[in-house]
């Protein structure tokens, strides 16, 4: 590999085809007159631009019929002519510049073209630099050249991580990798869960319960995610009531009125909140407003006067403190329900992190705008970030999240996506160049991912993702699946 | 410095594929690869230079006793006959420390069912530099097989080059001609012994066995300069419908330097408005080169007045960068020779690329 042009922070380096170099790739660019070295990252391979190729092609080029013959070449110079026909271009992105002491930044070194050599470097020496503590080492996946990816698992500590790609490439399996791993590092997790996916993460794929059994809480809003209003705070029905249902503020505060009333009395139930709103003095637009709430409440089947039935999503939060997750599973649960369990869950999260019941807490979010209201998606990244929340968004429309999002994500995980609009998305935001983005993402096979970020030392990595042995639900729903018999379909 | 590592041991042998070409085979000229070879090893005694003399001789005519161009319309015949081209280019690679580094190629076309093949020949590479230069055109003189070498002067690289060039397409043409027959043999350039070829045997010897096979071998060379009492002998023939041929009696006379084999025409083989000179081996009855030239208006492909197989060599035995850039890496890797300045490719790409030599 030979050096041949530097303009900013892209490296164009001639590669010829005996040396196998992958997009992806890290190479490193040492310059021993100056003892400094740059580390680059391969992003797009093109073939190298010999002068008159195009010439030589259109004047060969024969288009009714095509030449066929044979060389006699006594001294075998077709060899060197086709290691120089097949000469690449490989298109580099700097990533880091070290000298003999350590990473030094110096974006303006110009390495001679004569003396630099350039080789390929394994992920594994690239982290070598920054020794990981074993002990939170979590394996992704193999890398391009077939090592295991281990990453500190740490990094998610505190980060706001969106893992994107289009559908069916890998996002939920490697949420569910994270997930994991975080829980058998002792961390909570909390999963809104829409399409019941992550409900067999106790299970291995025969379904027999696995090592993370007892530590998979799965909650069913209505089924065994019921609250009763003693439970609740106040603050929580309210952000209920007007996050979730737009309750307007006047009716707001007659809502907190009655509430104390209810809760001074002893009455803090679901059926005296209905005879209470029923015969409170107010005006009669007021109290239809507070009706429609209060039966929307009611139908989401959330709430229950039965303190028997109730489960306390705080109690599989603490259980969760030394490791656990916690499975919200939206799948059977209506929009509107959605957003009143979402709200509850949420404010209760944070209600338990104020008062140090919780240290902090791993948030996962599938498709996050089907249920996140407006104004929570910059306090998911500011006020609940502080108070311990570190989201995970998952979701195939990049779009939906927002372009301030990305940029204080810390960790990505790019899957494929060939839409150039949805690329277009996510490289206007992210922290790494647009072209790494654009050229790695477009090229991923499945179940491959491009990991930026503190987790990877700011060294893009692309992984295989590693298989995981749980059982997998939440499959597609299809109409032709490959087990269908139309006949028995058609005698049944 | 070339050492007996360098991947050639015998000459290779080749079998032409195509059914009318008798089974002899295309026997690599032994001492051509010598030659090669030798011309890369570096040798320790210098010998005194002198200064070649200048040589060139213009084609323009303006002797006014020339006949009057008789115009000979053509019908082409489609009679199946194997049409065969060649053509050899070489080029320069660059400059060592010491001298010039030279390629050679040859291609040979031909159309069976109703395709087009080829086989190349080469690259040869060549090492010319002071102190070789006298040992390459002695041998050169003794492939010749010529007593009388008209210019015993030391030669420059160009005519080193030239030379080379010349020999090897002799080679080929020879070659070729004696392992087909019934054929036509199509060649880039003039039937004539070039003042710098001494080849008059060669050349002899090449016609002969041609004849003797039964080919024909027509010789088409660019035209720009051949003029007629004033005019242009490509103006001449643009007002006469194609396809057509002018034949040009007694336009070139023999002389000490140069010796013409061949009866000239110009040829006009198709619509577009280009011509080209046409040699044909004057020993054979005109009525015979005539329907030559038929059967190959109806066997080959004629675009811009010129046959495709023939376009087809010089496509195939031209350089190109890609080429060049190869040998390069070859030399170094190979010949161990440091190659020091290397031809502009941009430069080679639009000037004339890769056609003999370019001074
Ligand atoms: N690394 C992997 N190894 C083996 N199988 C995998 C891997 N990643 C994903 N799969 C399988 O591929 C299928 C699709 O994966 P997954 O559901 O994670 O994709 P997704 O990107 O979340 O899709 P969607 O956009 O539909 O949510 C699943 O059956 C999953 O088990
Ligand atoms: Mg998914």
């Amino acid at each position: 590999m030979r050096l041949y042009k530097k303009e900013g922070s892209t490296i164009q380096i001639i590669s010829f085809p005996s040396e196998r170099v992958n997009k992806g790739d890290y190479l490193v660019i040492a310059d021993s007159s100056t003892g400094k070295g740059i580390i680059v990252q391969v992003v797009e391979i093109q073939y190298a631009n010999i002068p008159g190729f195009l010439e030589e092609l259109l004047r060969s080029c024969n288009d009714d019929y095509s030449i066929q013959g044979e060389d006699v070449d006594p001294f075998e110079m077709s060899n060197h002519i086709r290691y120089i026909q097949d000469a690449h271009l490989l298109i580099c992105k700097i990533r880091a510049v070290y000298s003999n002491k350590g990473p030094v930044f110096a974006s303006s070194l110009l390495p001679s073209r004569s003396r630099a050599k350039i080789k390929k470097i394994s992920t594994e020496r690239l982290f070598a630099q920054k020794k990981p503590n074993i002990k939170y080492l979590a394996n992704l996946g193999e890398t391009t050249e077939k090592n295991q990816l281990e990453v500190d698992i740490r990094a998610l500590d505190g980060s706001l991580n969106i893992i994107t790609g289009k559908k069916g490439t890998g996002k939920s399996h490697i949420s569910k990798l994270l997930t994991l791993s975080l829980v058998s590092q002792g961390a909570p997790v909390v999963i809104l869960d829409l399409n019941s996916e992550y409900t067999g993460l106790g299970q291995d794929s025969d379904g027999k319960p696995n090592r993370f059994h007892k530590q998979i809480h799965i909650l069913t809003p209505g089924h065994n995610l019921k609250v009763t209003l003693k439970q609740l705070k106040l603050g929580v029905m309210t952000s209920i009531l007007v996050n979730a249902l737009n309750l307007p503020g006047t009716s707001a505060r007659e809502f907190r009125r009655i509430w104390r009333f209810l809760e001074q009395n002893g009455n803090l139930t679901m059926q005296d909140l209905g005879s209470a709103i029923k015969s409170w003095k107010c005006n009669q637009h007021v109290r239809d407003a507070l009706f429609s709430r209060y039966y929307t409440i009611l139908g989401s089947g959330l709430f229950t006067d039965d303190p028997m039935q109730a489960i306390s999503l705080e109690d599989s939060l603490k259980k969760s403190r030394v490791g656990g997750a916690v499975v919200i599973d939206l799948r059977d649960t209506s929009t509107i329900d959605r957003l009143i369990v979402v709200e509850y869950v949420l404010g209760k999260i944070v209600e338990l992190l104020s008062r140090w019941k919780l240290k902090a807490i791993f948030l996962f979010a599938e498709e996050a705008h089907l249920y996140l209201r407006e104004t929570y998606w910059d306090d998911i990244v500011t006020r609940m970030r502080h108070f311990g929340v570190f989201t995970t968004f998952i979701t195939n429309q990049p779009d939906t999240i927002r372009e301030n999002i990305y940029r204080q994500a810390d960790n990505l995980f790019l899957f494929n996506f060939t839409n150039e609009h949805d690329l277009e998305t996510i490289s206007r935001a992210s922290k790494v160049d647009a072209e790494t983005i654009k050229s790695i993402a477009h090229d991923l096979p499945l179940h491959h991912c491009v990991v930026l970020g503190n987790i990877v030392n700011d060294f893009p990595i692309v992984v295989k993702v590693r298989k995981l042995d749980v059982y997998a639900k939440g499959h597609t729903r299809l109409f032709f699946s490959s087990k269908t018999n139309f006949r028995e379909v058609i005698q049944q | 410095m070339v050492n007996a590592q360098l991947p050639i041991t015998t000459p290779p042998k080749y079998n032409f594929p195509l059914p009318s070409m008798h089974a002899e085979n295309l026997q690599l000229p032994k001492q051509f690869v010598e030659l090669s070879l030798r011309s890369l090893k570096k040798l320790e005694n210098t010998q005194q230079m002198s200064k070649r003399n200048s040589e060139n001789s213009s084609l323009i005519n303006e002797n006014s006793k020339i006949d009057f161009p008789r115009l000979i319309r053509l019908k082409p015949n489609q009679t199946s006959t194997p049409v065969m081209a060649i053509d050899v280019s070489s080029i320069k690679i660059g400059e060592t420390e010491t001298g010039l580094l030279l390629a050679i190629r040859g291609a040979i076309i031909w159309k069976h069912a109703n395709r087009y093949q080829y086989l190349r020949i080469g690259p040869f590479p060549f090492h010319i530099y002071e102190e070789n230069k006298n040992l390459i055109s002695s041998i050169l003189r003794n492939h010749s097989q010529l007593a009388q070498f008209q210019d015993f002067t030391i030669p420059n690289s160009f005519y080193i080059q030239s030379r080379l060039t010349a020999i090897f397409e002799r080679w080929i043409q020879t070659s070729i001609n004696q392992i087909t027959n019934n054929s036509l043999i199509l060649f880039d350039g003039s039937l004539a012994s070039g003042s710098f070829e001494h080849s008059l045997e060669s050349i002899t010897q090449m016609l002969r066995t041609a004849r003797s096979n039964q080919n024909i071998i027509l010789a088409f060379s660019k035209m720009t300069r051949l003029v007629f009492r004033g005019q242009r002998l490509t103006d001449l023939i643009l007002k006469h419908p194609p396809p057509c041929l002018l034949k040009m009696a007694n336009y070139f006379t023999n002389t000490r330097l140069t010796h013409f084999f061949g009866s000239v025409y110009v040829a006009k083989l198709s619509g577009a408005n280009y011509a080209f000179r046409l040699d044909i081996d004057n020993a054979i009855p005109e009525i015979k080169a005539i329907e030559a030239v038929k059967k190959l208006l109806g066997n080959d492909l004629i675009l811009q007045s010129y046959p495709e197989t023939l376009r087809l060599a010089h496509i195939y035995s031209t350089f190109t960068a890609a080429e060049v850039l190869g040998i390069q890496r070859w030399i170094s890797q190979e010949a161990d020779l440091r190659i020091i300045t290397k031809p502009n490719l941009r430069r080679l790409l639009f000037g004339r690329f890769g056609k003999g030599p370019e001074g």
